[in-house]
């Protein structure tokens, strides 16, 4: 690997089992040359801090079916902060509501991806916030 | 003969202080770098091995879907609650076409998460060539240094390259499953020569007792039967999900330390080898580097290839030759 490989680490948190955008979202970014770390589904904020702590990633990706998304990310944030890890540049994606936007922007949430969003939006948002090039 | 010590600035030793203190942020950052194959961390890795080999490390191997990160979430457990502290260090394949990867070894172990007596790290084989056993090498090191009692390296054994990996390891386990194929599989698949320990995870499958016979006769075949200090590898049979057999199988990983404990003279022969091989994968990997690098220009480098094609020369004597330049 190469100091340019984008990592990004992929989760949800709480009680939300929607994987399947999220695993979607990792196979197309495998397939742009980015190394996902998956976490898969029912993690705690806690755990997820710790997890970014030892994958040091360039970016986190949280994807939310559920309406209990910004009580969830507060909660990530004020740990993550509290844990030194606050730079880590945090997208959410799945359903997200435009009415909430302004609030997780607010939060210091940098990308949201909600219904319509394409590939390419997201990858874009990736190169921005990494300053590094996609491979493929 | 006179050793060179590594040439460690101030902030070179405040970085091997923070490993050592098992500051999680700072290990974290230096694995990045070490995969990034930022060279300016070789000075803190080379102090970090100077002082490390404390750490039982163990390596585990085999097919995809085996069982392998369902079986290291159990013993992570199971060191747990033998107050041990754990690493892991999983490594995946990446996409031969994209470079990227998914590394989702991390799934099976997310109980862990919460664990600050336990670090777990992903790392992907991407584009690393020899360098893979290079990067996992200096990896371990930081780990080691971190004062974690027990490692686990868990890699996908399909190649030479995963043999390489866990050769990093003082005990090595190999995770097979019913669905391994007959005894002929089980006998080429070469990989059963480096291990010290065996499960037969999925033993709840049909030909589970078949699978076993057959890894005991290959694995008793390689033994000299008249060397009775010879250690016995072990074969556990295990049903990860649910737990069974990991008990065995945690005394059975146990019993190969007390071997090595007993036997400190096959540990040495063992220790002597594992450094051979990760010289010489950091001689191949230097050179590998100095010849991407271009020790021949692009033109000349071109000019060999046609040479090659068009039969003028032959890859031996081309070789030779930048091999020659590399020196």
């Amino acid at each position: 690997m190469s100091a340019a490989t984008i990592r990004c680490l992929l989760g949800m948190l709480g009680t939300d089992v929607h994987s399947k955008g999220i695993r979607t979202l990792a196979q197309l970014l495998r397939d742009r040359g980015v190394e996902v770390i998956y976490l898969g589904e029912h993690n705690t904020a806690a755990g997820m801090v710790n997890a970014l702590l030892a994958e040091d990633p360039d970016v986190l990706g949280l994807s939310f079916s559920t309406a209990t998304y910004v009580h969830y990310t507060r909660e990530l944030l004020e740990k993550m902060r509290a844990a030194g890890v606050g730079d880590v540049p945090l997208m959410l994606g799945g359903l997200i509501h435009r009415d909430d936007e302004p609030e997780l922007r607010a939060m210091g949430v940098r990308g949201i991806f909600g219904p319509g969003s394409t590939t390419l939006q997201i990858l874009q948002f990736l190169r921005d916030v990494t300053g590094k090039p996609l491979p493929v | 003969m006179a050793v060179s010590q590594p040439d460690l600035d101030a902030q070179g030793r405040d970085w091997v202080t923070a490993v050592r203190r098992g500051d999680v942020r700072r290990c974290a950052r230096l694995i990045t770098r070490i995969e990034a194959r930022d060279e300016t961390v070789t000075p803190i890795v080379q102090a970090l091995y100077r002082q490390g080999g404390r750490s039982a490390v163990i390596g585990i191997t085999g097919p995809p879907g085996a069982g392998k990160s369902t079986l290291v979430d159990k013993l992570i457990a199971r060191y747990r609650a033998r107050s041990q502290s754990v690493a892991v260090l999983a490594v995946d394949p990446a996409s031969p076409f994209s470079g990227g990867a998914i590394l989702g070894d991390r799934v099976r172990m997310a109980r862990h998460n919460a664990d600050d007596g336990v670090f777990i790290r992903s790392m992907s084989a991407r584009g690393m060539l020899g360098g893979l056993a290079r990067a996992a090498g200096d990896a371990l090191c930081v780990l080691d240094a971190m004062g974690k009692d027990v490692i686990l390296l868990e890699t996908v054994g399909v190649g030479q390259s995963e043999i390489d990996i866990v050769r990093h390891a003082l005990t090595v386990l190999i995770v097979q499953t019913p669905a391994g194929g007959d005894a002929v599989q089980a006998v080429k698949a070469g990989i059963l020569e480096v291990g010290d320990v065996f499960a037969l995870n999925k033993a709840d499958a049909p030909g589970a007792d078949r699978a076993v016979a057959a890894l005991r006769e290959a694995v008793e075949f390689r033994n000299d039967p008249h060397d009775a200090n010879a250690w016995r590898p072990p074969i556990v049979q295990t049903q990860a999900p649910d737990g069974i057999g990991v008990d065995a199988l945690l005394e059975a990983l146990d019993g190969h330390l007390a071997h090595w404990r007993t036997h400190p003279e096959a540990l040495r022969r063992r220790r002597l080898s594992q450094a051979r091989s990760v010289l010489t994968d950091l001689v191949r990997d230097g050179l590998h580097r100095r010849h991407e690098r271009g020790g021949e220009s692009a033109a000349r480098f071109a000019g060999m290839l046609d040479d090659l094609v068009d039969r003028r020369s032959d890859p031996h004597a081309a070789a030779a030759r930048i091999l020659t330049g590399l020196t």
